[in-house]
Order: C-alpha cells, then structure tokens, then sequence
C-alpha cells in the first residue's frame, strides 16, 4: 500500500507537467472563446484587453456558426483529411504488399519510398505546386504542351490526319483555381504520408503467420480470399493507427494551404483560425473549439468505420 | 478414395537434400504414423503429399491420379498443423466453416455441416468464441473440425499433440484413434513420440535423415526391427545395444535386448554387473546395471516389487529367442 502511494507521489510531477501542459491552453481558449476581445479596434477600445466584463456568452459560437466561411473550412477540413486517409491507406497497402516480397535491391527500393517523408511541408508544397503541378511551367504545363504539339503535328500528317484533328486541344489544370486548390493539397500530402503508412504496414505484414496462411491454401482460399480474410483482418490495428495519426495531422495542415493559394477556395478550420486571429480573439477561440469537437466525432466515427469493415 | 503413393519422391532446398528419392505407398483408410527424430524429414515429406512443398523429383499420386503438379485445395486433403493455425480474427464457427464457405457451399448447408462437427468435438459451448478464448486442447479440436467439415480424402496430422500437456495428450490420442476407426479415412500422423506411434500406427514409417529406415505394423517393428537405427528408436524404455566381445559371442557385430527380455537373478547368469539406478513405475521398476561388456548400463525391465539395494552384484541372462543381431553395416542377421 505504501509501495503504491510512493509510486503515486513520484509520479506526480509528470501528471501534473502534463496535465498543465494540456487543460491551461484548453482552458485559455475556452475563456476567450466567451468574451469578446479583439486586437484592435477604435471605436471599442475596451475590447482589446481580455476581461470577464466583456463577457459574450455563447455569442462568439454563434457568430461563428451562422458564418458561411465557418461551414466552408469545416467541409474542406473533412473532404481534405478523409481524402489523404482513404489514398493513403489504399496506396499504402498496395505497395506494402508489392514491397513486401523479395526482389532485388529491395533495400534501396524501401529506402527511397520512405524519403518523402523526410521532405518538409512547406518545401513539398512549394516542390508541388511550382514544378509539378503548374499550368505552364511545371511538369503538367510541360506535359500537356508536348501533347498538343504531337497532335498539332499528327494533325498535318497524311492519311491519319482527319483523325487527329477531331481532338480538341488540352488545356493544362489550374491548381491555384478556388475549385482545384484542395485536391492539390490533397495530391501533395497524399504523397508524402503513403510512406508512413507503408512502413508501418510493412512491419505489421511481415509479423503474419506463415502457418495460417497454409492451412488457407489448403482450405482453398484464393488470393484474393487470403488478403480479405487473413491480411485485412491481421491489418486493423496498423490501419487504425495510421488513420488516427493522419487525422490529427491533416486536420491541422495549414503550409500547403498558405503556399498553394492562400486559403483560396480550400480554407480549412486552422486556417480559418489562423485568418480569425488577425484580429478577433473571440471567434477564432470558439472556432477552435469547434475545431477540438469535430477531430474528436471525426475520430470515432472512423475508428468505428475501419472496426466494422474490417474485423468481420 | 484415400490412397496414396509416394513415386521416388524427392525434396532439396538448394543445395541441401532433405529426402532423397523415397517410394511409399499408403493403402486406403489406414493409419500411418511417421516418425523419425527431430530434423528427418516428416515434416517436409508430410507438406509434399499436402502439395505445400513442391517436388524436385518424383511423382505424389493419390487414388490413382497423379496429383503432383494440382493445387493442395484441389487434393481433398486436410491438415492440421501443430501451431493449429487458426484464424485469429473469426470465431470458431467461421474458422470450421472457412473451407466449405471458400468452396461456395450454400450457407444452409455449412450450418449443417458445422453443427455436426461441432457436436462430434463438444465444440457446441465455444462457437461463438475467439480462438485467443480457448484452451489449448479446444483450439485443437477446432483446428480438427476444420478438417473434418471437408469430408477429405485423408487427414494429414504434423504433430498435432506436442503443444498439449501430458494428460490432454492421451486423451486428444484416443480421441483420434477413434474418429478413425467410426469414419474410416486415411490418416497420416508425423510425431517424434513413439509412444504416439505404437499405439496409434496401422503402420509405422520410420524415418532417418530423409530414408525410410523401415515400414511396419506397431509389432512388427518392435519384434523385428530389421536394423540398429530401428531397434533403438522403436520401443520405450529403449532396447540394449551391445558391441564387442560380449556380441562376438553371438556372432554379431552388435547385439540388441529389450529391457523386458533380460531377466535379473542373486545367484547365476549370462553377465555379471552391478545395480545402478532403479526406477520404480509402481507396475514396473526399471533397473539400470553397469556391466563389464558395455558403456551404457543395461535397463532391465522386472515386476513392480523388486527392490534392490544400490551397488548389489547382480546377473543377467537374455531371453535368447528374444536376441536381436546385427552385422557390421547395422544390418539384422535373421
Ligand atoms: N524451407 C526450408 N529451407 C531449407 N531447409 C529446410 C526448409 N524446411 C526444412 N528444411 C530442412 O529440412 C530438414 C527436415 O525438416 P523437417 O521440418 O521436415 O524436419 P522434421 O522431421 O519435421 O523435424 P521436427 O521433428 O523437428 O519437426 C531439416 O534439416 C531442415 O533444416
Ligand atoms: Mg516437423
């Protein structure tokens, strides 16, 4: 009993370092979330310090609720987040699977597929959005340029040329475009986190039992069979692990959204956030505890998805 | 249905042959045990005739079709391994029907099927359960019920025991020893257990670095053991092997007496030696006497009373009719 006390008492520092660590920024945000308080303003001066007199109640939320840029951030932040989960998952059990094999220098082959993951966010979107995905001078502008111009050359040429002047000319995707700027996000991290999910695949595939995998042959189980039944199931865990990580990162992305327009079009909740606290305190506090809820419903309802589908 | 022949059968894994060319033949409904210690081959044999392992050589023909290049589902035959390798994720009931389910059998007639599987292995109480929630021994029935379900051709056993505790064992034991006899079908059992093997074997193969060292019935292998290899492997406590003078005298290169063919006599005998270590079994007490004539003391095997001090003289005379020769190459002389 005295063993366990001591133990408790030891202990407690951590507890309390990390129990600070956490509730005084949640309760801080909560606190300003209630009032008003702004950085600047001429006319209410008074609302430029944070006071419980400039107590708002539940007004900052509803401000914020009835803002159609609010409901804009929060369907990007699940359309982006879900995206990224859902191809890397899919990516990365393909290549795991493939990987996973023995072929020759597979060493070098696993070496290279993790390094985009050393890449920096800001570095991998600048990387994106200027030599890849440009119109004009990125890898798609050149791309698509070539196209054309073999077709423009195929269109003069004899006896196939009808054919080839039936195709329209392609035009180049504008990335920076309000209507495209998420999936470019989404290209771009989608990218850089397969790796991770590779890898933890990958160990999680090489811990499966050998035996099981006989006695399905045996049973008569397919290839297919196999990874529905065996592989899928022996997965769950790593697959949720990779989820809940890639939730908690994506929903915060905010470098690829800055560098790629500038929130333009793809504004998500911390940038939303982010654009708030330029000067009102109050709201961008109450989006960020909208911001906490919706991680948290986005979490178990994945987590309850992926258990369903795949344990059986 | 449940025949099986073995056409000069061969396995190397690169370099290294595992089964030089073996022939085997198995008839219909028996019980065949192959044993052999650790590192023999049963193993690897056992997962040819499973089509697990694919032949370097020779042909695996099973009722008279050769089967060596079909897929092991389309074999009709069904293993159950020593990991029991169930499937982790799905209940019992889903592990039993795993294989009438992937050869798309109607749903009603799985539950049929499971359910007298079930039954048969008082699996009844645990169908809903996890694999991770059984015993030892109830993992090991479900792994037979898997097999059973498929209605097989032959089962296909790779020690299926050895992960139970002694008492389970003989009773999981009986418990095969009698499905066999109610369904009648081929059963081949790879075990290092000879106990396992007496007692369950229509026939014994015996297995030495990949080499049948000799097929035979329980007896057979026991009452004439047709080399040395065989004679020590075969019978439990293991028979006495004598080299030297004490064999010269019998016109052997090595001589070989079962524990229970020596008789133990104060007065007069064959060989003179001295008691060691007694065991006493309560039914039996197994004697060890250091003799002159051999390394290793000898067992004798006498009634449960026997009692005998620690370091006594004693004298042993072999049952001659019993007397087991060999010549140089290890050879039975008959
Ligand atoms: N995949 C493999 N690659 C190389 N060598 C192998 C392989 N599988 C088995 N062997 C070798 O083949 C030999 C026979 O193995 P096997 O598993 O058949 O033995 P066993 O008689 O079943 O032994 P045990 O009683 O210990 O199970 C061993 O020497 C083993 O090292
Ligand atoms: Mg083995």
């Amino acid at each position: 009993m005295a063993d366990r006390k001591l133990s408790r008492l030891m202990q407690a520092p951590a507890v309390i370092l990390l129990l600070t660590w956490m509730l005084v920024p949640l309760c801080i945000t909560l606190f300003f979330s209630f009032i008003r308080y702004v950085l600047a303003s001429s006319i209410r001066p008074e609302w430029t310090s944070p006071s419980i007199e400039n107590w708002r109640g539940f007004g900052n939320y509803l401000f914020v609720w009835n803002n159609d840029g609010f409901w804009l951030a929060v369907y990007n932040s699940i359309f982006i987040v879900t995206s990224i989960i859902v191809l890397t998952v899919v990516l990365g059990l393909a290549i795991a699977i493939l990987v996973n094999r023995t072929f020759p220098g597979q060493g070098i082959v696993r070496v290279m597929l993790i390094s985009p993951f050393f890449v920096m966010p800001a570095v991998n979107a600048v990387l994106w959005i200027n030599m890849i995905l440009d119109p004009v001078l990125g890898l798609q502008g050149i791309a698509v340029g070539g196209l054309n111009e073999v077709v423009a050359t195929l269109q003069d040429a004899p006896l196939v040329g009808w054919f080839f002047s039936l195709w329209p000319e392609l035009i180049p995707i504008s990335f920076r475009a309000s209507q495209t700027s998420a999936i470019a996000v989404i290209l771009m991290v989608t990218w850089q986190w397969t790796p991770f999910a590779v890898l933890i695949f990958m160990t999680s595939l090489q811990s499966e039992d050998q035996q099981q995998k006989e006695a399905a042959i045996l049973d008569g189980a397919g290839k297919w069979s196999m990874f529905r039944f065996l592989t899928l199931p022996h997965l769950a865990r790593p697959v949720s692990i990779v989820v809940m990580i890639q939730a908690i990162f994506h929903l915060s992305l905010y470098a690829e959204i800055e560098i790629v327009s500038r929130g333009n079009g793809n504004k998500n909740l911390p940038y939303l956030i982010g654009e708030m606290a330029t000067n009102n305190i109050g709201a961008a506090s109450a989006t960020g505890i909208f911001a906490v809820i919706l991680a948290n419903v986005l979490a178990v309802f994945l987590l309850r998805m992926i258990s369903k589908s795949l344990m059986e | 249905m449940g025949s099986i022949k073995l056409e000069n059968i061969a396995k190397s894994f690169g370099d290294t042959e595992v089964i030089p060319p073996l022939n085997l033949s198995i008839d219909e409904g028996e019980f065949v045990v192959f044993v052999g210690p650790s590192g023999c081959g049963k193993s690897t044999l056992l997962r040819l005739i499973a089509g697990l392992e694919n032949a370097t050589a020779g042909k695996v023909i099973i009722d008279g079709e050769d089967v060596t290049n079909v897929t092991p589902s389309k074999r009709g035959l069904a293993m159950v391994f020593q990991s029991y390798a169930l499937y982790p994720h799905m209940t019992v009931r889903k592990n039993i029907a795993f294989p009438l389910r992937m050869s798309g059998m109607e749903p009603a007639e799985i539950d049929k099927r499971v359910e007298a599987a079930s039954t048969s292995l008082n699996l009844n109480d645990y169908l809903e359960r996890k694999p991770g929630q059984l015993s030892g021994g109830q993992r090991q029935r479900v792994a037979i019920g898997r097999a059973i379900v498929r209605d097989p051709s032959a089962f296909l056993f790779d020690e299926p025991l050895s992960n139970l505790d002694a008492a389970l064992r003989v009773g999981m034991r009986l418990e095969i020893s009698e499905m066999h006899k109610q369904m009648g079908t081929t059963m081949i059992y790879v075990t290092h257990d000879q106990v396992e093997a007496m007692t369950m074997a229509d026939k014994i193969v015996v297995l030495q670095s990949g080499v049948i060292e000799q097929v035979g019935s329980p007896l057979e292998l026991y009452k004439s053991p047709c080399n040395v290899f065989v004679a020590g492997f075969i019978g439990s406590p293991k028979m006495n092997l004598l080299s030297g003078e004490v064999a010269a005298k019998y016109n052997a290169h090595t001589i070989g007496i079962r524990p229970e063919h020596l008789s133990i006599s104060d007065t007069a005998g064959e060989w003179e030696g001295v008691v060691g270590v007694s065991e006493h079994l309560g039914s039996d007490t197994f004697v060890h006497v250091h003799f002159d004539g051999s390394n290793e003391p000898l067992t004798v095997r006498a009634g449960g009373d026997l009692e005998l001090e620690y370091g006594t003289k004693v004298f042993l005379t072999p049952d001659m009719k019993k007397l087991h020769r060999f010549d140089e190459s290890g050879r039975a002389i008959r």
